[in-house]
């Protein structure tokens, strides 16, 4: 089957369930995961098809030679595990959100927004890599919108404009990138051939640091990850600020290595700043989702310290990171969500106690707690402790203040643990009854599952990461 | 000679004898059928001082579509017969290919543009035909002047512009660019068009700001395009300085404002500005192909959302942003299409918005003004600021009105179905805008 139907059959089939099935949300519910498990068959069996080094070619299509605007889709290690996370994420987000309201429009925006992004981790065409990227924004925009909380509104509005400023300034670096080297083909295009790679680079680091969020550019995420519905939350975590990372390691650290290595401090100390900074906040945070928020903000200043290593071993580790976030930071979101549609209170000084009132659902959220403070046999352990390792092979022993960052996030989250999860049961707690669907649990306890199992044997994931990179270094450049 | 303009024409003579009939709307929907049919077999006008050429065959079969969801949607008798009229002098305009038949054309697209506004019910339709009416009388008399001037400097009116010559010649051309800069609603000569727009009958200003000033940004490019690409140390940093002022401004005046229509008006005026980004961007061979591209998208979605918000005021009785809260409870296929065109028009990808920009922006790149690219993209950006709160108000805001229509009330889906589908075409179909040339 063509690679083209996951990208162009979603738009269709949202649109066709959004206009004719208004009534029916079992039938969208259920094209829905059927569209996402074969997404993830499809991801899955790219691994086996891929060649040892480079791109296979998925096709070409809707060639424009004039305009070098051809729909060229091609995968090499890095795109395959991007898109296997993303389906088995979308898989999960469809799960969590088996209660939602109106949800004949919710899935349909979900079938949208997983085209977009697919096209989005297959393009290898600068231009229709923008589309895609664009795309993204506007089923999160009704998302975050239509089913959002209180400030919904304002979150949604300065989510789409934020972002849309920043994608302004990536199609600018492309549209410079095409006058300079002849091409919008990213598979073509060599550092060599660019007049002014410092404006571009700068360009595409901006655009794409909005994304991640690396600090000062980070305004719009606690909002919108507050404001939107737990299960979007997830999504905009775990998949839409992937995708900001996987643009920063393939069109600034692979496409231009050697400007990036000119300005790898740069990366380098707004990671340590979002690190720290995000750390601090999540610290003084009372507003139990804005903590995760700040918590999630934290890591990816992890992941940008990582990548600014611009080291085999350092993306490598970037790249765990990046999934063992997405698997970590997601029960954190449906947790607070849950507990909020529950309690109708962000603070964690109206909670307590929840452990004697829902024994498994707290579980999973200290084991997810754990997790994103890095506790030995969970993903986030080897995440921070691989990134820790190669910060301080490629900048020296003074990069062991990343470790203090762990100690933040110790700080952040036991605390919240014990305002939380322990202590005294609160009234509100007392008389609330915390019932989960049964398939937004199952949701839940796969991604605790996640959590030890690529935290006690991380070689599993290591072992597709590492050929990622490894013809990476192959191809030369600066890494 | 059977053309469409002929066509047209005869129709539209015709059809005066046809109001108040059910044959009216099938006959004009068969004329402009059949002008299609005609155009796409190559048939032009054959009249001295008018010629086509590939780029404006495309263009005038993407006119014949849009004129044909326009008289679909239409429903008033008048308005039809006048839209087959503006239609004949479209197509003239389009191929006019020297200076007398280009201003002859011009002139007569301006006066039935007057003559579609005067079909006045309100006193804010008066307003807004008067304002147009002095306007478009001070563009005529400006235009004229520099026509003089490039005359009396020994400029020919049966040839195409001269690119260079005298003085006087020269300075007639630039004086004739802003007489024709009030036609394209340039700042400073914008003022009529917020007014025009917003204050007249909604599929008017789907006419008049939709096919009107889109036909004649593509014919002043094909005739002064020239001109300019041989005057590049005067025309780059003046027309600059309007196109950055001209979007500026219009954005900036459409965020503050609180009626869809004149959103939409403002709208417009910052889209002159992306167009005169062409006008820059001359020297580049990518400038002809940004300026076609920008007209083809610009005439189905700005068409597109007038004529949805025409709906929306004749069934729902909405012109303010208050009044269109919650509308997509009322009518989610309306409101689905007038996002669509809303998403074009803020350049959303997978939409002809998109591309068209995407190529315009790339033709000043490709000039050597990235500065200037970069300028358009942020504004661009902050159009999405009044667009998406439109898109906002109509999903997210709870339904305030004080009747409800349950019954699904009819509308021209049609048109909007025609108009939404070639805003799509365009915005995936690249190739059939770049493959011709």
């Amino acid at each position: 089957m063509s690679a083209i139907i996951f990208i162009f059959a979603p738009f269709v089939l949202a649109l066709l369930l959004a206009l004719f099935f208004r009534g029916k949300s079992s039938v969208s519910k259920f094209v829905s995961l059927a569209l996402f498990a074969s997404m993830l068959s499809f991801s899955l069996d790219l691994f086996t098809k891929l060649p040892n080094s480079g791109y296979l070619d998925l096709g070409s299509f809707l060639a424009v030679p004039a305009f070098s605007f051809t729909l060229s889709l091609q995968v090499d290690m890095l795109s395959t595990i991007m898109l296997t996370l993303t389906s088995v994420m979308l898989i999960l987000v469809a799960f969590a959100s088996w209660s939602m309201k109106n949800q004949a429009l919710y899935y349909s925006l979900l079938i949208f927004f997983s085209g977009a992004i697919f096209g989005v981790f297959m393009s290898t065409n600068f231009l229709w890599f923008f589309i895609f990227w664009e795309l993204t924004l506007v089923p999160m925009y009704f998302l975050v919108g239509i089913w959002g909380a209180e400030r919904r509104i304002y979150a949604a509005v300065k989510f789409f404009l934020y972002t849309h400023v920043a994608s302004m300034l990536i199609l600018l670096a492309f549209l410079l990138i095409y006058k300079e080297a002849g091409t919008f083909d990213m598979t073509l295009v060599k550092e060599g051939m660019l007049l002014s790679p410092v404006l571009i680079w700068w360009l595409l680091f901006v655009g794409f640091a909005v994304k991640m969020p690396i600090f000062p550019f980070h305004t719009w995420l606690p909002d919108a990850h507050v404001q939107a519905p737990a299960p979007i939350s997830v999504l905009l975590a775990g998949v839409l600020l992937k995708m900001g990372a996987y643009a920063m390691i393939r069109m600034v650290i692979l496409l231009l290595p050697e400007t990036s290595q000119q300005y790898a401090w740069v990366i380098l100390t707004l990671g340590l700043i979002t690190l720290f900074y995000a750390g601090f906040m999540a610290l003084y945070e009372t507003h139990l989702k804005k903590m995760v928020a700040y918590s999630s903000i934290s890591h990816m200043g992890l992941v940008a310290i990582a990548i600014s290593t611009m080291s085999y071993a350092g993306l490598s580790a970037a790249l765990y990171e990046m999934i063992g976030h997405a698997f970590v930071i997601a029960p954190l979101f449906l947790i607070a969500g849950f507990l909020h549609h529950k309690t109708g209170s962000w603070q964690m000084g109206d909670m307590g106690g929840i452990m004697q009132k829902a024994p498994y659902i707290s579980a999973i959220f200290v084991l997810a707690g754990l997790g994103a403070l890095g506790l030995p046999g969970t993903m986030g352990f080897v995440g921070e402790l691989s990134i820790l390792i190669s910060a301080m092979h490629s900048y020296g022993i003074w990069l062991a203040v990343v470790a203090l960052g762990s100690l933040f996030g110790a700080g952040y989250i036991i605390w919240t643990l014990r305002r939380v999860i322990y202590g005294e049961m609160s009234e509100l707690v007392a008389k609330t009854n915390f019932k989960m669907n049964i398939f937004e649990f199952a949701a839940l306890a796969t991604f605790a599952l996640f959590i030890i199992l690529f935290g006690l044997f991380p070689n599993i994931l290591f072992d597709f990461l590492n050929p990622a990179f490894a013809q990476f270094t192959s191809l030369g450049g600066a890494l | 000679m059977i053309s469409a303009f002929t066509i047209l024409f005869a129709v539209a003579l015709l059809s005066l004898l046809f109001h108040r009939s059910v044959l009216l709307k099938p006959l004009s929907l068969t004329a402009i059928a059949l002008s299609f049919f005609f155009t796409l077999q190559g048939a032009t006008v054959a009249l001295m001082g008018f010629s086509s050429s590939e780029h404006i065959q495309l263009f005038e079969l993407v006119l014949e579509v849009v004129l044909f969801a326009l008289v679909l949607h239409e429903e008033e008798d008048i308005t039809i017969t006048q839209t087959l009229f503006l239609g004949a002098s479209s197509v003239l305009l389009l191929q006019a290919d020297n200076l007398l038949s280009f201003i002859i054309s011009f002139e007569s697209l301006s006066i039935i543009s007057v003559v579609l506004v005067s079909y006045i019910k309100t006193k804010e339709q008066a307003e807004g035909a008067v304002k147009m009416f002095i306007a478009g009388s001070l563009a005529t008399g400006i235009l004229l002047l520099g026509l003089a001037f490039y005359v009396m400097g020994g400029g020919l009116l049966l040839e195409p512009l001269a690119t260079g010559g005298s003085l006087f010649m020269d300075v007639g051309t630039f004086i004739m660019l802003a007489g024709l800069f009030y036609k394209l609603t340039i700042v400073p000569f914008h003022g009529w068009a917020a007014d025009t727009y917003a204050l007249v009958r909604h599929s008017h200003a789907a006419i008049l700001s939709g096919v009107a000033k889109t036909v004649a940004a593509l014919a002043i490019f094909t005739i002064f395009a020239p001109f300019l690409a041989t005057h590049l140390e005067l025309s780059v940093p003046l027309l600059a300085t309007l196109a950055v002022v001209t979007m500026t401004l219009g954005n900036f005046l459409a965020l503050f404002s609180k009626n869809i229509a004149r959103i939409l008006s403002y709208s417009s005026i910052a889209h002159a500005g992306y167009m005169l980004l062409a006008f820059v961007a001359v020297k580049s061979s990518y400038a002809d192909e940004g300026i076609l591209y920008m007209a083809i998208a610009y005439i189905f979605m700005q068409s597109g959302a007038f004529l949805a918000l025409d709906s929306m005021k004749k069934h729902y009785g909405v012109s303010t942003l208050e009044e269109l809260q919650g509308f997509s409870a009322q009518n989610p296929i309306l409101a689905f299409f007038f996002t669509l065109q809303l998403f074009s028009l803020a350049g959303i990808p997978l939409l002809a918005g998109f591309l068209a920009k995407a190529v315009v922006f790339y033709a000043g790149v490709d000039a050597g003004l990235w500065w200037l690219v970069l300028i358009a993209l942020l504004n661009s950006a902050l159009s999405v600021g009044y667009y998406a709160w439109i898109v906002k108000t109509m999903y997210f805001d709870k339904l305030t009105a004080k009747e409800v229509f349950h019954a699904p009330v009819q509308f021209a889906t049609g048109a909007q179905v025609i108009l939404a589908l070639g805003t799509l075409y365009f915005g995936v179909f690249a190739g059939s805008i770049f493959n011709i040339s």
